[in-house]
């Protein structure tokens, strides 16, 4: 049975952690559970090109971008390679996007998701790019291999939106995932539609949300151009980085330990919980590639 | 004949209040102003708030959101406005969800503010108000302050701030930096406390967490007012059981392992605890400074 966890219960089991490292003494519980589990592999990459000093990302940078984290990712020689070993030319293929108006992922990820999809053989009316529609896109309904891209940013209810939630749209009813700060959210990941068929999650920081005032708040002055991508085949491991990077602005941008508000929890239950994947970061293989100055991670 | 006026009197306040709840917002917004027009207008109650904002309606919902109205400008060729006037149950808990939404604290439009050049938010009466724009140009800037401005004074009503917000010292309270709520979610809002509902928060208590001293040393103060002594008293004992069981009346400040000091203690329906106290001098100053208020 689960227990209930105080701060204290942290303190007195890391009594050697930084206080000061509010991103994991915000965590609810502190006793990962899969201490000898393989480590879950993460690439980020930046560049610090990719805006170019416009408000747009540079197509062949992300591009580029893209190609070699799944590269390195999969550990094959090229592109070409590293995309063939993530879909067959006989995989149905649904590309599970964000089109929230305010802060959609970047088109240019759709779109070169779709290349990549294509390129590797799939035929194009066995792909689909969608989000709010999931449920009843027949591509998605008899999909064989989902891919997950969504923009990294702070939400008012799960403290952060990032690659396990993205999949709340494939839920019957999303609000029944809601109950103490979305802290269930890894169950989406056993619904019919999606279960074992997730090949890549992309979490997108070309310039994430670190804050927001209220729940539909999405202003620029809370985002910063980090000119990154996360990949990974583990959601929680995604996420987790995703969510050290947030911290990190969030206190460089505060001057003091600012932690998300509601915690993000669901990811740390995600693995402690639910199994899904690896949150602690000692069981992440983090492989940083390009730019890395204010890294945060 | 006072009878007569007495039900006279409730009828106008009856029709008035219908005619508000009817009316109030959008009817008194005006459908053109500037270069902008309204080109949408929204209207949800409870749980249709999903349909406009998802999961992040929850916020509102947990501070008993009763509805929210408003609208969207638009205009040629430029940014556009959205008003969203979300209405709570109380005042004290329209003052809730701006405390979690306001940095710092100013009083330009209703009974607190806070502006930006692309966004207002501020409180009056059961109303929690937001005008923002879509981007930030001189036109922009004028319209969602007219737009404050409307609203404020549309708004008849002002309301009282929970009366347990009263009882932080203000001696050290850093700008902006406390939070009015009821459920648990919130408690780990400027530091994890606990993942549960550790000290049994619900509609009926009023908490209110707050952060002292330095932005590199913060002290956080806890209030919460319970309906009755009874409660608070088997909330102190929770909170004592779980985190500090080592605390006695003889020992009543406890330095934790990562050498901050902790403490909590009852007064009558109310619990109060301060965590990561910088020193034992500070904590047991902040302590005898509310005490004093309590």
């Amino acid at each position: 049975m689960e227990k209930f966890i105080t701060r204290r219960d942290l303190l007195k089991r890391t009594a050697l952690m930084a206080v000061g490292s509010t991103v994991f003494l915000s965590r609810p519980l502190s006793a990962w559970a899969w201490a000898d589990a393989a480590k879950s592999k993460v690439v980020l990459i930046r560049n610090r090109q990719l805006f170019g000093g416009g408000d747009q990302p540079d197509p062949a940078i992300a591009a580029q971008m893209l190609d070699e984290a799944v590269t390195t990712l999969t550990g094959k020689k090229d592109a070409r390679e590293a995309w063939a070993s993530i879909v067959k030319p006989t995989d149905i293929v649904g590309v599970k996007t964000n089109v929230w108006n305010k802060f959609p992922t970047p088109e240019i990820m759709n779109t070169l998701l779709k290349e990549r999809v294509l390129q590797a053989g799939v035929s194009d009316e066995n792909l689909s790019v969608n989000d709010r529609g999931v449920k009843n896109d027949p591509i998605f309904q008899k999909s064989t291999a989902l891919i997950n891209v969504r923009p990294m940013r702070t939400h008012a209810w799960s403290g952060v939106g990032s690659c396990i939630k993205n999949y709340i749209m494939f839920s019957p009813q999303p609000s029944s995932y809601h109950d103490d700060s979305c802290a269930s959210l890894a169950t989406l990941y056993d619904l019919p539609i999606v279960k074992g068929k997730t090949r890549l999650h992309i979490l997108v920081l070309f310039k994430p949300l670190f804050h927001h005032r209220t729940a539909q708040d999405a202003s620029e002055e809370y985002m910063w151009t980090y000119s990154g991508l996360i990949a990974g085949f583990d959601p929680v491991a995604v996420d987790s980085v995703g969510l050290r990077i947030i911290q990190g602005k969030r206190n460089a941008f505060f001057q003091e330990d600012r932690p998300l508000n509601p915690p993000a929890k669901h990811i740390e239950l995600a693995e402690t919980r639910y199994h899904l994947g690896v949150a602690d970061p000692s069981k992440i293989e983090l492989v940083k590639l390009g730019w890395d100055e204010e890294t945060f991670v | 004949m006072r009878i007569r006026c007495l039900l006279l009197s409730m009828m106008s306040a009856f029709h008035l209040l219908a005619s508000v709840q009817e009316d109030f917002p959008a009817g008194r917004l005006p459908e053109r102003f500037m270069s902008y027009r309204i080109t949408d207008r929204l209207n949800y109650s409870g749980e249709d708030l999903y349909d406009y904002i998802n999961g992040g309606a929850e916020l509102y919902l947990s501070y008993g959101l009763t509805r929210m109205t408003g609208c969207k400008y638009n205009g040629d060729g430029i940014p556009q406005l959205t008003v969203e006037i979300y209405e709570m149950t109380t005042p004290k808990n329209a003052f809730g969800v701006y405390t979690q939404s306001r940095d710092r604290e100013e009083r330009v439009y209703g009974q607190g503010s806070q502006s930006f050049h692309d966004f207002i938010l501020f409180w009056k009466g059961c109303y929690f108000v937001t005008v923002y724009a879509q981007s930030v140009t001189p036109e922009s800037e004028a319209a969602i302050k007219h737009l404050a401005e409307v609203i404020d004074k549309a708004i008849p009503a002002t309301g009282q701030r929970p009366p347990v917000v009263a009882l932080l010292p203000e001696e050290g309270l850093a700008e902006g930096g406390f939070l009015y709520f009821h459920h648990y979610i919130w408690l780990n809002a400027y530091f994890f406390i606990a993942n549960h509902n550790l000290i049994d928060l619900d509609d009926q208590t009023d908490a209110v967490l707050a952060k002292y001293g330095d932005a590199n040393a913060r002290n956080y103060l806890l209030i919460v007012e319970y309906p009755d002594g009874e409660k608070a008293a088997s909330a102190y004992q929770k909170l004592k059981e779980n985190y500090a069981p080592e605390l006695t009346a003889a020992q009543p400040f406890i330095r934790l392992e990562d050498k901050t000091w902790f403490t909590t203690w009852t007064k009558g329906n109310r619990l109060g605890a301060i965590f990561n106290g910088n020193s034992r001098e500070e904590t047991e100053k902040l302590y005898i400074l509310t005490i004093n208020h309590m």
